[in-house]
């Protein structure tokens, strides 16, 4: 039984429609006309028209940008050019982390009946015009709030930020670079069969272990990829499922912060998300076992491993010998991992918008040449540590 | 070597009513956290309130070494023009001391000597904008404690 009872209010909506503008490297056009295409492209995949739509949210909120390239598609003129009029509105950036969190609770308690939320990044182009993947917080002269304890000293990347997380953790459980290097690896060789992701020729170990450090123990293939592209996500609640194409449930979903909410001053680097994973497990019957497609989090390839950890997948300090030569997590494999490439090989959509969609499709059977055969239950995490989600998403009807 | 060693690249800190006193204590090579005056637990960073019972009421104490490196980076990216790589950044813990962890550059080693449990000593250099920034100098190695041995590493060096 769940200790929660029926009643949750995750069960009351589901994901109806998810979209995509073009994804690339770069993209000549601006991030304003990428988010209308992704917007337009989720609502019409749920079923809907615009007009249905009553609902916006937007990841960051407010416009809020540390990197360049992070934030664009302002809500204000989105839905002065979509012409919507909103019953619920949101702005997330610190938050539940998962994208479609906010807009869920706002559709279970009847303030909304479908709402869009939307990602979309420029960092691709940023970093070409920057000749190089800018520093954290280089949008500002001096370093605000949690980053005047990072960026003074050196630490000007998020890379510099996980790197002590990485290092740790092979030093508490004996973890090898030569294992970790699977889930690129074998990420890669998914993105192979996604037409949309940024990288897709092959990447063997060595080409991994030969790759240049960017902040040790990260290298270059530990690192998700800069990139230009808009996600959309159609909330809806679960009553409208007849009217709706091809709508997703939501089994369960949690996100906890357990420890102090900060990159350096996490007490355990070795232990991360575990907290949000057992509060989503008790919410619903379901085991990691019935887990048909893992798309977790993996903005490094360090985050990917607390995930399969924290989850459950394997036991902690495991995640180096699950991996390690790739059958496990490849599309044949007991948990086929970001089967879209992630965010290491299909792009840094950010925040868990990439995995959303790609859970989606395959819990549709839409997932084209990298389809799993019978998904009927998908894992979707977002970062780890000071703000994480995990949630599961099941093939409708449940 | 290019960069001017006065100038060094990166961004400031933008300096508040709490963390005020953490940067001019470091600019004359003191490094400072908050301890609480009802409890005595000590927090970092400085929020103007205690950790472990938010009590307000806070004072100003300093931190001396050796402390040891929980854990630490080396950074080859150059994230801004002019920026001088590798350089080891390290996260430093001090026994006696649990409310306290601080991020750093480590210098007195080559950054790849860098290891979890080394012991090190507080210091700071110049950092960008004109501030002292932390910057760790590495124990000599028959000194240091080995990498478990936190509880007493003041003593063993
Ligand atoms: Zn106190």
């Amino acid at each position: 039984m769940t200790g929660m009872g029926t009643d949750l209010f995750e069960r009351r909506v589901v994901i109806s429609g998810v979209g995509q503008s073009a994804i690339g490297r770069q993209l000549d056009r601006s991030g304003f006309q990428l988010t209308i295409d992704a917007i337009l492209a989720a609502v019409a995949d749920a079923g809907l028209t615009v007009d249905d739509i009553d609902g916006l949210a937007m990841f960051p909120g407010g416009g809020k940008a540390n990197l360049p390239g992070y934030a664009n598609g302002n809500l204000y003129e989105i839905q002065d050019a979509l012409r919507v009029t909103t019953t619920w509105r949101q702005g997330i950036i610190e938050g539940m982390c998962l994208p479609f969190y906010g807009p869920a609770m706002a559709v279970a308690t009847g303030q909304a009946r479908h709402v869009v939320v939307w990602r979309t990044v420029k960092e691709g182009s940023a970093a070409r015009n920057a000749g190089g993947r800018p520093a954290y917080g280089s949008t500002n002269s001096a370093a605000e709030g949690p980053l005047a304890w990072l960026l003074p000293v050196g630490a000007l990347s998020p890379v510099c930020q996980l790197a002590p997380y990485t290092t740790r953790y092979m030093h508490e459980y004996g973890v090898t670079r030569e294992q970790l290097a699977w889930i690129p690896v074998t990420q890669r060789a998914h993105a192979a069969l996604n037409p949309d992701a940024v990288y897709r020729s092959p990447l063997t170990v060595d080409d991994y272990l030969a790759s240049r450090m960017i902040s040790s123990p990260i290298c270059l293939y530990d690192c998700d990829v800069p990139a230009d592209g808009a996600t959309a996500i159609v909330v809806s609640a679960a009553e409208t499922a007849a009217d709706l194409r091809a709508p997703v449930g939501v089994e369960a979903m949690a996100g906890v912060v357990d420890g102090r909410p900060s990159w350096e001053q996490w007490e355990d680097m070795g232990r991360v998300g575990y907290a949000t994973a057992a509060a989503m497990w008790a919410r619903t019957d379901l085991r990691p076992a019935d887990v048909d497609v893992a798309e977790i989090y993996d903005g490094f390839t360090i985050e990917a491993v607390w995930w399969l950890e924290a989850m459950g997948f394997c036991g902690p300090g495991e995640a180096g010998a699950f991996v390690e030569g790739g059958k496990r997590i490849s599309l044949g494999g007991e948990l086929p991992l970001n089967t879209w490439g992630g965010q290491l090989s299909g792009g840094r959509l950010h925040a868990a918008f990439g995995h959303t969609a790609e859970a989606v499709r395959q819990l549709r059977g839409e997932a084209g040449d990298r389809q799993v055969a019978g998904a009927r239950v998908a894992a979707v995490t977002s970062v780890g540590g000071y703000e994480a989600g995990a949630a599961l998403l099941t093939s409708w009807p449940r | 070597m290019t960069a001017t060693p006065t100038a060094p690249v990166g961004i400031p800190p933008a300096v508040t009513e709490e963390t005020a006193p953490f940067w001019e204590a470091a600019a004359a090579g003191r490094l400072l956290v908050e301890r609480c005056v009802r409890c005595e637990a000590e927090s970092f960073p400085p929020y103007g309130m205690c950790r472990a019972c938010r009590g307000r009421d806070v004072e100003h104490v300093e931190i001396t070494g050796p402390g040891h490196v929980y854990s630490f980076t080396v950074n080859y990216q150059r994230w801004m023009p002019g920026l001088e790589v590798p350089y080891a950044l390290v996260l430093v813990e001090f026994a006696g001391h649990p409310g306290v962890r601080v991020f750093g550059r480590l210098r007195g080693c080559p950054p790849q000597e860098a290891r979890i449990g080394m012991a090190v000593e507080v210091g700071f250099e110049p950092g960008p904008g004109g501030y002292a920034v932390p910057s760790f100098i590495a124990v000599a190695a028959e000194s240091a404690v080995p990498a478990e041995g936190a509880a007493g590493a003041e003593r063993a060096a």
